[in-house]
């Protein structure tokens, strides 16, 4: 692509070097996507579209959307994972089509622990380091014994062999957001008396191992990032709660990530997901009603808060708590956290948060707050906005509003976006959505 | 009996056993169809049937009832079809794909028209889906999408039809005496209200010709007072007779014999009623119809899920599963001279041949036996009179396929659970080709 680079866009267009590997620019897609594959976490075609979109758009990289290393650790059912051998080919067939685009592939591996929004048929309860169920849903959960810590520490790193047998681009461990990982790092979830609870370096060593094991079995030379809660911000909705990891603790365990051989870090906040700084924005509750009916055989608060999205003032009331967090603004909301962990680690830094304006983006650079950004819902509303910073937008013509909407139908309706404000008719947005189940032209085919 | 050649107007099918309507939401979420879906049709015609029914595939985009089954709508939907058939036809099968528009009946709407179209504006009784009365435009246009939809077919190198015109689809909307409340053409009158079913044959025909098979399903008694005891019943046997000869004079092949006005109906699929399935699945629907979320606390709340149950199944109690429709289907042999299939139950090779032999019917259509054995018309050619580990109408399966994969979730037929996960997410697993 030798499209002159506007000067707006400043260092987006710069190619970043990793350690291992080199990206054309300074945009990941962050970890998102519908549920496009098979009940049974065989790939589709569909999950192919929806990653091509992205990179014919122009993003540098694309995180994979949460890929489970075993069966046990999935949040809904419904996305390709890497817990078997057998699923190699068609992430390689994936990567293959994202790289016709000159767009690195970074599966994300993932565990869900106690966080599983539809726990499927295969297991009735989720693992965790705690037997607490998770305190918004209820979603029930066993404490894990050391064996299966061990277990599951190795499927992190067979899920990584197969990344490289896939010959994707690295891997990019899913360490945030309130699932398995958060649930050992987190002060405000662990409560094991063993090695692996208590103080920071006792919660942090489910991580560690699962670093070492993948760098084991992957070898020094595949990239390898881990995604990481800087601040757990677990007092966010009711103040009454702890506030749980801090960014000094992240930053020590940082450290050690770095050490035990992570090339990157992805930065990300809160102890859970959703998480109302993560994705800040919007509580749709027309939305919320519609699709969270089809969780309330999943936890036992599930009933509950059906009720209270339903029922004026209770919902209006969750609402400004929700978006309490966010009213200064989404993107960029995590930049503080970012820019702490930068300082204190020498491997380069992405930022998640709403991010959508060139300016805001290079500006963060080029301070030398953080190294790259990545994006979920406002490349659902705009896939081709790298595109268009290339172009000389300093922002889409429809920006994403933040509404959450997209999130909040992926449970049941197929992911896009749903923001109606930002098409012409329902109409058009309904086609939009669909179109993920059409195949995507080849680059051959673009004129 | 059972493996004598069945004649279906231009079609013939080498026995007397088909895979009646049913799959999972193995599709994707706009109707194009996927390779899971053939991996369900295959395995049942691996296991020896001689004609699969297709499930319900959507004539009109608003005429699904649920996201996740591939449609006819479109012709870009047509090499899906024919790739489909293809696979099945390795198995000497035949292979009938119904056409389906679900009215009111939409347990999901989808990101559709939030209303569905209808003979009324009554909200479907059950679970509140909401509908409005079609317009006379609207009617023209739906018969012509049927009629569309068998081009589809018969160009996809398909063996057949079948309109789906029982079990409270929309023909049965029109159909029925309880529902439709028109004061037109369609409604009415028997002969208005039949209306609209016969248009849709007689529009398919003109479009495909004689040498194409078309049948008909066809809710001979609807019995809605069985659904819910404050309904009318709806159409009698001695309508529905009236109704079966006028459909043979439009053209019909085959008349296919179910009972119910609705889906589900206690006698359709006949048997359990699981409360403790129901509630983990029927969550999905609170969103969809105005009584969902009462009939969700009534399946969540004891002692109401347990006095619904008895009520539910009170009517399998009384006259038993196997062959529960067996009367109305020799009713309907009798009034008409074209071959009658009939639904209800059947997984036992003696049972099937009786029947047959005593001119109930001229072959029978199996849907939750064959779920739970793919192989069981195969086990009959081996001399088995029934599966060794049968059916037993639990209707999980049936409640399981809102939010999981279809396939046969009743524990006690299994050695362990982990080996009925195996076979469920089996069909995720293309089938062996015949020549491997």
């Amino acid at each position: 692509m030798n499209r002159p680079v506007p000067e707006l866009a400043g260092t987006i267009f710069e190619p970043l070097e990793f350690r291992n590997l080199t990206v054309k620019n300074r945009v990941f897609r962050s970890s998102i996507s519908g549920r496009f594959d098979n009940y049974d976490g065989s790939g589709t075609e569909t999950r192919i579209n929806w990653d091509v979109k992205f990179a014919r758009g122009g993003v540098g990289t694309i995180i994979s959307s949460n890929s489970p290393v075993l069966p046990r650790g999935l949040i809904v059912p419904g996305y390709a994972s890497l817990d078997s051998d057998e699923r190699v080919p068609f992430w390689r067939e994936l990567g293959k089509r994202v790289h016709e685009y000159d767009c690195a592939y970074i599966p994300q591996i993932a565990f869900s622990g106690r966080q599983r929004d539809i726990g499927g048929i295969q297991y009735e309860t989720g693992l965790s380091s705690t037997d607490k169920p998770e305190p918004l849903h209820g979603f029930p959960c066993e404490r894990m014994t050391v064996a299966q810590i061990r277990e599951t520490v190795e499927a992190f790193a067979q899920a990584a062999r197969r990344v490289r047998e896939a010959e994707l681009d690295g891997v990019e461990i899913h360490g945030c957001n309130g699932y398995l990982i958060t649930q050992f790092l987190s002060p405000a979830i662990n409560d094991r008396k063993d090695e692996y609870g208590g103080s920071l370096e006792n919660r942090a060593r489910f991580a560690l191992e699962i670093v070492r094991a993948v760098r084991r079995e992957v070898g020094d030379d595949l990239h390898l990032q881990f995604k990481i809660s800087a601040a757990d911000y677990h007092d966010a909705l009711f103040p009454w709660e702890p506030k749980g990891t801090r960014i000094e603790d992240t930053i020590q365990v940082c450290k050690w990530l770095e050490e035990a051989g992570v090339d990157a870090f992805h930065v990300s906040v809160g102890s859970s997901f959703p998480h109302p700084r993560n994705p800040a924005g919007g509580f749709p509750i027309t939305d919320s009603i519609r699709s969270y009916d089809t969780m309330l055989s999943s936890g036992k608060n599930t009933f509950r808060n059906y009720l209270m999205f339903r029922t004026w003032p209770v919902n209006r009331l969750f609402k400004r708590l929700w978006e309490r967090s966010s009213r200064d603004g989404a993107e960029g909301i995590n930049l503080p956290e970012a820019r702490a962990v930068k300082q204190a680690v020498s491997v380069p830094v992405i930022c998640a948060g709403g991010f959508q304006t060139a300016s805001v983006i290079s500006a963060a650079i080029e301070n030398g707050w953080i190294d790259a950004v990545s994006m979920g819902r406002p490349l659902i509303a705009n896939p081709d906005l790298v595109n268009l910073f290339a172009e000389g937008h300093d922002q889409a013509p429809r920006p994403c509003t933040y509404c959450n909407k997209c999130l909040i139908n992926f449970v049941e309706n197929p992911l896009g976006c749903y923001e109606e404000s930002r098409f012409k008719s329902r109409e058009e947005m309904v086609r939009q959505i669909l179109s993920v189940y059409e195949g995507a032209p080849l680059p051959s085919e673009v004129t | 009996m059972i493996f004598e050649a069945l004649r279906l107007g231009p079609l013939t099918v080498k026995n007397r056993v088909l895979r009646s309507s049913v799959a999972g939401r193995f599709d994707n979420y706009d109707g194009s169809g996927t390779d899971t879906r053939i991996n369900w049709d295959v395995k049942f015609a691996r296991g020896g049937v001689g004609a699969i029914i297709s499930s319900n595939a959507p004539i009109d985009p608003r005429g699904g009832i649920v996201p996740g089954y591939a449609g006819v709508e479109r012709d870009d939907r047509i090499p899906f079809w024919r790739k489909l058939g293809e696979r099945v036809h390795e198995h000497d099968c035949a292979y009938i794909l119904q056409i389906v528009h679900a009215g009111r009946e939409r347990i999901l709407p989808g990101l559709g028209e939030a209303i569905g179209l209808s003979s009324t504006d009554k909200a479907e009784p059950m679970n509140g889906f909401p509908c409005r009365s079609m317009t006379i435009a609207e009617i023209g246009d739906v018969v012509r999408a049927f009629a569309a939809a068998a081009r589809r077919a018969r160009e996809a190198g398909l063996d057949g039809v079948e309109v789906a015109g029982a079990n409270g689809m929309l023909p049965t909307q029109f159909l029925s005496s309880a529902i439709n409340d028109r004061h037109d053409d369609y409604g009415g009158s028997l002969e208005n209200r039949a209306r609209f079913a016969i248009e849709i044959v007689r529009a398919i025909r003109a479009e495909v010709g004689d040498g194409f098979c078309l049948g008909f399903k066809l809710s001979v008694r609807e019995r809605l007072n069985e659904l819910l005891p404050w309904l009318p019943s709806g159409n009698t046997l001695t309508e529905s007779l009236r109704v079966c000869r006028w459909l043979e004079e439009a053209g019909v092949d085959y008349l296919h014999i179910s009972v119910g006005g609705g889906f589900p109906h206690p006698r359709n699929p006949a048997g359990r009623f699981p409360a403790a399935d129901v509630v983990k699945t029927f969550d999905t629907l609170l969103s969809s119809g105005r009584h969902t979320f009462r009939n969700y606390l009534a399946f969540r709340t004891w002692p109401l899920n347990r006095v619904f149950s008895w009520w539910w199944e009170r009517p399998s109690r009384r006259v038993g599963i196997e062959g529960i429709n067996l009367p109305e289907a020799r009713a309907a042999k009798q009034a008409v001279s074209v071959p009658v299939l009939c639904t209800g139950g059947f997984q036992t090779a003696s049972v099937i041949a009786n029947a047959i032999e005593r001119g109930d019917c001229d072959a029978v259509t199996i849907a939750r036996p064959l779920v739970a054995n793919p192989e069981l018309v195969n086990l009959f050619a081996e001399g088995h009179d029934r599966a060794p580990r049968p059916c037993t109408y639990c209707n999980k399966c049936l409640f399981n396929f809102v939010e999981n994969p279809l396939g046969c979730y009743e524990e006690r037929r299994y050695a362990s659970r982990e080996e009925m996960l195996a076979e469920i997410l089996s069909v995720y697993r293309m089938p062996e080709r015949v020549d491997a």
